[in-house]
């Protein structure tokens, strides 16, 4: 197992209380394994990834157990931890522009990787620059490599900001919307590079995104998160196939497909509930059209309802279906707007 | 019958570059010509940068257009006087991307959609409020909502809110720019939804704008593709997504992620970047991206032609 | 090449700014009541005497034929006669102006040796002890009347602990060095005299303090804002996400960019500086531009007050030119454009 993440939780300091964002988050990524944690905005995916790598804000509390191939991080010093980002764990963000140092070029802001974690000299390093550029399928890589970020496109800018995680090829990548500010035409370029990278390399990724479409096309395994908390977690193919809890369903439901015109989608009435005014029991209770007095009360556990396949919902409780509660109201579309 | 008539419409911009650097001449909407008929929906796809909202905006006459001709409703739009043109502006009614930058933070949504009734100075105190009441309820939020401010409102919600302003003065026409590209699926989903109803009841016309190819298949009949200030392909939009024929739509398509991790396809890569607007290639001015383009591409310029019944599309080798 | 352009653009724009200037004051320095001629000659002056003076003057002409003589005598290099001092006020602004040059570069230096500093150290330690100490440092800084902390100097360092001077450039009975520049600390250091440096430079720290007050304060809280902002972006996470330490996330990416506003702003604090000198070497009794200043408003000595207007303005606009000049050579996104 390359990453395993126990009971993860995350609170904020928001006009002096203490506010949890993130809320016991457990999962895994095994190497070679492309992870997708997908969710609404404001359901704490970009969190959950600024808090594997601990770039949280200053006043962060942060609990729970992560464990990068065999080291518990979480207990790193700052000191530690630093020697870790970069190395054997990197993150690439959403907006390729303001990621970048305007100051700087192209070939320092990618050679500072290597710097900070390697020995290798001047010479050796800009060999591995060039060599990097062209791995992230950048031409004329000898005249990028004095460019200034501004001077470069979207789709450039993220393969740069791609060749900069890969430096010192790390073994687990984040990936926090890395294709979300981009054109369609770029966004699959930059897919297919992802892709080409995964095959060549047994690094282990987490793919955040919003878009379905983009699981479907990158990740082997999916987390659903919904307000702070993993609701649903599957291998893609059977996620799509039999997605079970009603959080998921909403959202597969809400995607136009293709071929299908002009008729009711599937929607999910009101928003994520701000994490001052959480539940106490599902936090999904109300948007859910399958709410019972259970789910007002009690939050529910994850269970395993095929192999590998795990939600948190009442309705596929055991003891709740066998007192016949339910019955045959198993969640399959709702409309709504 | 068509409502809305465009020919030959552009939209030149003269930009300086740099700090001091010359005149350039940006040809954000390069000749187009577009119909929409009573009560359907045009979808326009495109890229940032291929003129979509350019196009939006010199149809409104937010931006005086370089020349060509907007017909709406069979009288020509552009040259009309000012009185005139308020009026029209009744009838065509755009919708923004951002619903919290295009509504004033420091009214209430009550004061927001009466705001376009008391400039045209449309109806009593009595019989505002009692249509500012029905649109509310038409949008699906509740009358109680109406004393209420943009920020306490999600951003869907926004959307609506900024849908029931635009419908405040039963236009014909809705000229929607991205209006959902920066909502959460499941809103989305809500404000097409809310669209498709609405132009129903009321018999609407949309122009949709977007760079999102799946939710303009969903909404829209005929659907026209954008690059560079032009429209390379134009149809109905089964036949658009069925048979596209324009390599540019072909690319878009095979491009859009699709939420089916069985579905294995080909797809098509392109290479580089969109070109600069203020220096479009020569001829075609996909061709520099063009899987199939050869040495004629970069010299002639293709014309959009119908090539199947109802479907043009402007390439030399279809 | 562009950057010569700028600057060529920049020298011919100077042309109208200082008509228009030359305009307002002398329109403003001629609807003062007060004569001239009657200050001249003083209170026992028969009238006869006055009406021949103010015709040998030019007073009785047009004021749009007086002003038109004034601005063909500057082409000339001439700016009339000074009624105070009786001789040209272009050779009055050559004596004068080297020891306000000397001031207020003195106080420029000040204020980028400790404004800069205190404002990274002040957003680096945000709402910690030292920032709010710096943050109340600055904010009196920028409260304080410059004439009443001069005052206050005069007081306790002079007066009360007898430390340091309190009016003047040196200490009497000592005879200026060779002139070079006229500036006597770098005079004194030119020639090497050591005796006149020391007394040269301990005669600068009052005055100069006091007018960096002002200036200390507006550059330290201009570069804590801006650092503050530069801290939050996100290329500065992409840094630490590379495994950056602190401190060189802090220098090497956060301080380039945070100091790029405060560059714009030391245009203006130079602007704020000269005319505060005006105050300043009244209360130090500094033989300067703005003792002379005042001295000739008080003599309603209008081609005097011309003359120090004008070589203000030309100074600051140009002091403003030399750092809009800066940026072409620190932000690469004008060096491409």
């Amino acid at each position: 197992m390359l990453l395993d993440v126990k009971d993860m939780s995350l609170s904020l300091k928001r006009e002096g209380k203490y506010i949890r964002i993130l809320d016991q988050i457990s999962f895994h990524v095994n190497e070679g394994e492309t992870i997708g944690i997908v969710g609404e905005s404001g359901c704490g995916k970009s969190m959950t990834a600024l808090s594997l790598m601990r770039l949280l804000p200053d006043k962060a509390r942060l609990e729970g157990k992560v464990v990068l191939q065999g080291d518990e991080i979480t207990s790193f010093s700052k000191r530690k931890l630093e020697k870790v980002r970069g190395n054997q764990m990197s993150m690439i963000f959403q907006n390729p522009l303001t990621s970048l140092n305007p100051l700087q070029t192209v070939g320092i802001q990618i050679e500072e990787s290597i710097i900070l974690h390697t020995k290798m000299g001047k010479q050796q390093r800009r060999k591995r620059v060039l060599q990097l550029l062209n791995e992230v399928g950048l031409p004329r890589s000898e005249e990028l490599i004095d460019d200034y970020p501004h001077q470069l496109s979207g789709g450039m800018r993220q393969r740069i900001m791609i060749a900069m995680a890969m430096a010192c090829e790390p073994q687990l990548l984040i990936c926090d919307e890395p294709t979300t500010a981009l054109d369609v035409t770029v966004q699959a370029q930059i897919l297919e590079l992802m892709n080409e990278i995964k095959k060549e390399t047994q690094m282990g990724i987490i793919m955040i995104t919003h878009d379905m479409g983009v699981i479907a096309e990158v990740c082997d395994r999916v987390i659903v998160m919904y307000a702070g908390k993993i609701v649903e977690e599957a291998p893609v193919i059977e996620l799509f196939l039999n997605p079970k809890h009603p959080y998921t369903l909403g959202l597969l439901d809400s995607i136009p497909k293709m071929g299908i015109r002009k008729q009711k989608l599937g929607s999910i009435p009101g928003t994520v509930p701000s994490p001052e005014k959480m539940p106490t029991g599902c936090r999904f209770v109300d948007r859910c059209s399958h709410a019972m007095d259970q789910c007002r009360n009690t939050l529910p556990e994850m269970i395993e309802i095929n192999e590998n396949h795990y939600t948190a919902c009442w309705l596929y409780d055991e003891e709740v279906n066998k007192s016949g509660s339910i019955g045959s109201q198993k969640p399959e579309t709702a409309f709504h707007y | 019958m068509a409502l809305l008539e465009v020919k030959n419409l552009k939209q030149h911009f003269i930009t300086k570059k740099g700090f001091m650097g010359k005149k350039t001449i940006v040809k954000a909407v390069d000749g187009v010509d577009i119909t929409i008929d009573v009560g359907q929906t045009l979808g326009i796809v495109g890229e940032s940068g291929c003129g979509k909202s350019s196009l939006a905006r010199s149809i409104l006459r937010l931006a005086e257009p370089t020349s060509g001709s907007i017909k709406f409703n069979g009288e020509e739009v552009i040259g009309m006087n000012s009185n005139h043109m308020k009026m029209l502006r009744r009838e065509m009614q755009i919708v923004f991307q951002d619903p919290y930058a295009s509504l004033n933070p420091r009214n209430t949504v009550r004061q927001i959609l009466e705001a376009p009734l008391i400039i045209h100075s449309l109806g009593d105190r009595k019989e505002r409020r009692d249509l500012i009441e029905s649109l509310i309820n038409k949008i699906g939020l509740r009358t109680e909502q109406l004393d209420s401010y943009p920020h306490e409102f999600s951003g869907g919600q926004r959307q609506r809110i900024g849908l029931a302003r635009a419908l405040a003065l039963n236009p014909k026409l809705i000229i929607a720019d991205e209006p959902v590209s920066a909502l959460d699926v499941s809103v989305q989903s809500q404000v097409l939804n809310l669209m498709l109803d609405l132009q129903q009841d009321m018999n609407l016309s949309y122009m949709f704008i977007s760079h999102d190819l799946s939710v303009v298949q969903h909404i829209s009949d005929k659907v026209a593709v954008m690059y560079l200030g032009k429209i390379v392909e134009i149809a109905n939009v089964e036949k658009l997504y069925n048979n596209p024929m324009h390599p540019y739509t072909q690319t878009l398509l095979s491009a859009v992620p699709i939420a089916d991790p069985m579905l294995k396809r080909e797809r098509i890569i392109l290479q580089g970047d969109l070109p600069s607007p203020s220096n479009p290639p020569t001829g075609c001015s996909f061709h520099t991206r063009c899987p199939i383009a050869t040495k004629e591409c970069s010299e002639i310029e293709p014309v959009l032609e119908e090539k199947l019944t109802d479907h043009f599309a402007a390439c030399i080798y279809v | 090449m562009d950057v010569l352009k700028f600057v060529a653009k920049r020298l011919l724009l100077m042309i109208p700014i200082l008509i228009g200037i030359s305009m307002l004051t002398f329109a403003i320095s001629n609807t003062i009541p007060g004569d001239p001629a009657r200050l001249i000659l003083g209170p026992k002056a028969t009238p006869e005497g006055l009406e021949s003076l103010r015709e040998k003057m030019g007073l009785n002409d047009p004021l749009y034929i007086q002003y038109g003589r004034y601005m063909v005598g500057i082409t000339h290099g001439d700016l009339g006669e000074s009624t105070y001092s009786q001789g040209p006020v272009s050779s009055d602004l050559i004596r004068y102006s080297p020891a306000t040059f000397e001031l207020t570069l003195f106080a420029m230096m000040i204020t980028l040796l400790i404004g800069i500093p205190f404002g990274i150290i002040s957003a680096s330690k945000k709402d910690r002890m030292a920032d709010h100490f710096t943050r109340l440092f600055s904010l009196l800084g920028v409260a304080m009347p410059a004439f009443w902390l001069g005052l206050l100097f005069l007081l306790l360092f002079y007066l009360k602990l007898g430390i340091l001077p309190g009016s003047g450039r040196l200490d009497s009975g000592m005879s200026p060095p060779h002139h070079i520049t006229g500036m006597y600390t770098i005079d004194a250091l030119l020639t090497g005299n050591w005796t006149v440096l020391l007394s040269a430079s301990m005669h600068l720290i009052l005055p100069g303090i006091t007018l960096a007050a002002v200036t200390i304060g507006m550059i330290t809280r201009m570069t804590r804002s801006s650092m503050l902002e530069v801290l939050q972006s996100d290329y500065v996470r992409t840094a630490h996400a590379k495994g950056a330490s602190e401190n060189r996330v802090l220098y090497g990416h956060a301080l380039r960019n945070g100091v790029m506003p405060v560059i714009t702003l030391l245009g203006m604090a130079f602007g704020h500086a000269l005319g505060g000198s005006v105050l300043v070497e009244s209360v130090f009794s500094w033989p300067g531009l703005g003792k002379y200043a005042v001295n000739a408003i008080t003599y309603l000595d209008f081609p005097a007050v011309m003359g120090v207007t004008l070589l203000i303005a030309v100074m600051f606009i140009l002091v403003n030119l030399i750092v809009d000049t800066l940026y072409f050579f620190i932000d690469p996104r004008l060096k491409h454009n």
